[in-house]
């Protein structure tokens, strides 16, 4: 089980990863999986332990998370 | 069913879209066109008098086939969603820079893998274009580049494309309203049932598995990550297998009868166009039909401005013309591209920049 950000843009999520590496959060960028959108963006992938370090680097960097979702990837 | 929990079930999806398009070109659509967005969309533009050639004037049920399978299957797996509001007049813009990149090239990237698979050495020239336009778009989304959120937009708004598409449907076959070839590609096309189901067939594949030739690329040099490069992989051995049984494998360049031309320049600009705007656009022409068939009203806008690209291409003289042989005195003339499409190729690749670079994220929050 890991945690799933999903963004409202391809753009936000490229910001979180460059935001995740500036501040040494654990993640990668994943396509968004299947069973959570039919569209085709990008995600931030994390563990569950993470959530609230990565909210933490979200609010400290204006990236507004589209949901947070935790599932098998 | 999900077919993206395993790399299998993404090769089977690409494989059944292979077969469809297989089938296509076996029951009468044009040698190596067997399923060209960018080609079905200038036919339907011609059938709709938005444009003059008449060789090429058919209202294709394949799209409307494809729009309506994403809709009736997005419908049914409640992920229909109406969403508008990222930048409609750019996406505009970038879908008639596909229409026209991929008619000097003379395919969208679907019909350049059919190509690539047919053994049409130009396909694969173009493919060095394709990949350095994607990786551009790629560049650019790294810089922050961003056409900003839609937002959830009326329930009905995001059928509008799947309506107008069965109205040609009913245009098409209930009248004589639309214009439709006697002669050259748009008069070559598989019986119209049959084409309407392999494009209904086609958009639930494409639809359930997200196909997409543009992302494919993207995310492997984004993310290392191969899933969607699994499907065209899957397509391309399909295609390739149904080329060589059929003794339609011809591993050269200037081949006459393929609508095919040599201009490699033109053929890696044109495909470095389509590859950089559909990055922007957010997917390649396929998957901006299934993105409206499934409600976004910004990929509808793409799509309509495929449609006025495709005119434009006819209508201005910037569409490339296909290698041929001259029946009569068996002379093969070489295809070539027109200064006007070379002009608007460049005239593409510029705006495809300036709107990378001056479409930022914190832009419109």
């Amino acid at each position: 089980m890991k945690l799933v950000v999903t963004f409202h843009t391809t753009a936000d999520a490229m910001a979180m990863e460059k935001a995740c590496r500036e501040q040494d959060a654990p993640g990668r960028l994943i396509p968004v999986p299947r069973v959570i959108s039919a569209g085709c963006g990008l995600a931030w992938c994390a563990p569950l332990s993470e959530r609230e370090h990565l909210g933490a680097v979200m609010k400290e960097y204006g990236i507004e998370e589209e949901a947070l979702h935790e599932c098998m990837v | 069913m999900n077919l993206s929990d395993s790399k299998k079930k993404l090769a089977l999806a690409g494989a059944v879209c292979g077969l469809v398009a297989a089938c296509l070109a076996w029951f009468g659509n044009p040698a190596n066109m067997a399923f060209c967005i960018a080609c079905f969309i200038r036919d339907t533009a011609g059938a709709l008098g938005l444009h003059s050639t008449e060789t090429v004037q058919y209202a294709r049920p394949e799209i409307i086939g494809l729009v309506s399978g994403a809709f009736l299957i997005s419908v049914s797996t409640k992920e229909y969603c109406s969403m508008s509001g990222s930048s409609p007049m750019t996406r505009f813009v970038l879908g008639m820079i596909l229409a026209i990149g991929s008619l000097v090239f003379l395919g969208c990237p679907l019909r350049m893998i059919i190509r690539m698979s047919a053994g049409d050495l130009n396909a694969w020239v173009a493919l060095i274009g394709f990949i350095l336009g994607v990786g551009t778009g790629a560049f650019a989304l790294k810089k922050g580049f961003s056409l900003g959120r839609a937002h959830m937009a009326n329930r009905m708004s995001g059928g509008v494309l799947t309506a107008v598409m069965i109205g040609i449907l009913v245009l098409a076959l209930a009248t004589t309203l639309l214009k439709s070839s006697e002669s050259g590609p748009g008069s070559m096309h598989a019986p119209v049932l049959m084409s309407l189901a392999g494009g209904l067939l086609f958009g639930v594949f494409a639809q359930k598995s997200r196909m997409c030739f543009a992302g494919s690329i993207r995310d492997v040099i984004l993310m290392r990550n191969f899933d969607l490069l699994t499907i065209i992989g899957s397509f391309f051995v399909v295609m390739l297998i149904f080329n060589v049984a059929t003794g339609r494998f011809v591993p050269a360049f200037d081949t006459p009868g393929v609508i095919a031309h040599s201009e490699h320049l033109w053929n890696i600009l044109g495909m470095y166009a389509v590859g950089f705007a559909a990055v922007l656009a957010g997917g390649c022409p396929l998957r901006q039909l299934i993105l409206a068939g499934q409600g976004s009203s910004d990929s509808a806008v793409t799509v309509l401005g495929m449609f006025i690209g495709a005119a434009l291409a006819h209508n201005l003289g910037l569409a490339a013309s296909a290698t041929a042989l001259n029946a009569e005195t068996q002379e093969i003339t070489a295809g070539s591209v027109p200064v006007n499409g070379k002009a608007a190729v460049i005239i593409c690749i510029i705006v495809c920049f300036v709107i990378a670079f001056s479409n930022k994220r914190n832009e419109g929050k």
